[in-house]
């Protein structure tokens, strides 16, 4: 478990557009950059929004990223539902 | 009477990004109260705004994360969202009002960190875009940690608004002061879109009607239940409550408007 890692991924995605775009042009090799468990690293590769929470993500860290990847507030809900 | 005006408003970007999605009765209400607001601040003549404010992940990160900061830079660009449909601005500073504010929090008990270059998000620039229309009055932002925890407890947060609002009263030029944050919300949770109207109601009298001093004795627990991750912004009105502990407060309006996601409200202060 590395949530510092798995949430500074998102960050850098979120706020830092040169980052983005490493993201964006190479999944795998953008991963790589970061300390992360191979669960983690599948649930970032599969967009995995109730993954990602249930590890704990700060929901003002996942929901921008998942609007970033367009996920609508009804798939985002749907994604969650029944968890607290 | 150096601080001229005070209020506290919720900054659901929805109030500018779906503006639309609420029902009109609501939007109505909560954005005449904005605009009310607005005209009561440009009223009031002020040289400056001290913003007790909040921020989502703009600028600060888990690698370093303060408490309290003050903002001590020359200017602030926001907002950082695209999507809030707020012009990008440039918002003009008050480096030495923040520098003084430091220097008074570091002589009455308070360590805040301070900042030279923030960036604005919407908790900052949607007041701002109601109260500052065309960014002219300089801005000192106070930002306080209600993102992730651990958090400053609602006692120390209704100390700071005490600390801030003796060394504002002391101030040659006049002052405003604004609160933005809360009421209940939980944005990003699986709860998204709950609103607690009978925590927003309770939590409004005792600021308008009640024994201000009660709102320090909230606890960390009590808001994150009952008013949810985003209910945590309610310190910055604590803080404000605590600057203006003598001060009437009237309620321009409440609604949780639920296309927001959030319990909205908005309140006046007067000498």
């Amino acid at each position: 478990m590395s949530l510092y890692q798995l949430q500074k991924l998102i960050y850098d995605v979120n706020r830092n557009p040169e980052r983005r775009d490493a993201y964006r042009a190479d999944k795998a090799g953008f991963l790589s950059r970061y300390e992360l468990t191979p669960g983690e690293q599948a649930a970032i590769a599969d967009l995995d929004v109730r993954q990602l929470y249930s590890y704990g993500v700060h929901p003002l860290l996942l929901r921008p990223f998942t609007l970033l990847h367009r996920v609508s507030n009804e798939d985002y809900a749907k994604a969650l539902a029944g968890l607290e | 009477m150096p601080i001229v005006f005070a209020c506290a408003a919720s900054h659901a970007p929805g109030m500018t990004a779906w503006t639309e999605a609420a029902p009109q009765e609501q939007r109505d209400k909560i954005l005449g109260s904005y605009h009310k607001l607005g005209d009561m601040l440009a009223a009031s003549k002020p040289d400056v705004l001290v913003v007790i404010s909040v921020e989502h992940w703009a600028n600060f990160f888990l690698n370093q994360m303060p408490t309290f900061c003050i903002g001590r830079a020359q200017y602030y660009d926001g907002p950082v969202e695209e999507w809030l449909k707020i012009s990008k601005t440039r918002v003009p500073g008050d480096p030495a009002l923040g520098a003084q504010l430091l220097d008074v929090c570091l002589n009455s008990g308070f360590d805040p960190a301070f900042s030279d270059e923030l960036l604005f998000d919407h908790a900052t620039m949607l007041p701002l875009h109601f109260l500052n229309p065309g960014m002219t009055v300089p801005v000192v932002p106070v930002i306080i940690n209600t993102l992730t925890t651990p958090m400053p407890s609602p006692k120390r947060c209704f100390e700071l608004g005490r600390v801030l609002g003796k060394a504002l009263e002391r101030q040659p030029r006049r002052i405003a002061l604004i609160a933005t944050g809360g009421l209940s919300h939980w944005p990003g949770e699986a709860k998204m879109g709950k609103i607690n109207v009978a925590f927003d109601k309770q939590f409004l009298e005792t600021l308008v009607n009640g024994k201000r001093a009660l709102l320090a004795e909230y606890s960390h627990s009590a808001i994150d239940k009952e008013a949810g991750s985003g209910g945590h912004e309610i310190r910055t009105w604590i803080a404000v409550a605590g600057a203006l502990e003598d001060w009437r407060a009237s309620l321009l309006a409440y609604e949780p408007v639920h296309p927001w996601a959030t319990g909205c409200g908005l309140v006046a202060f007067n000498p």
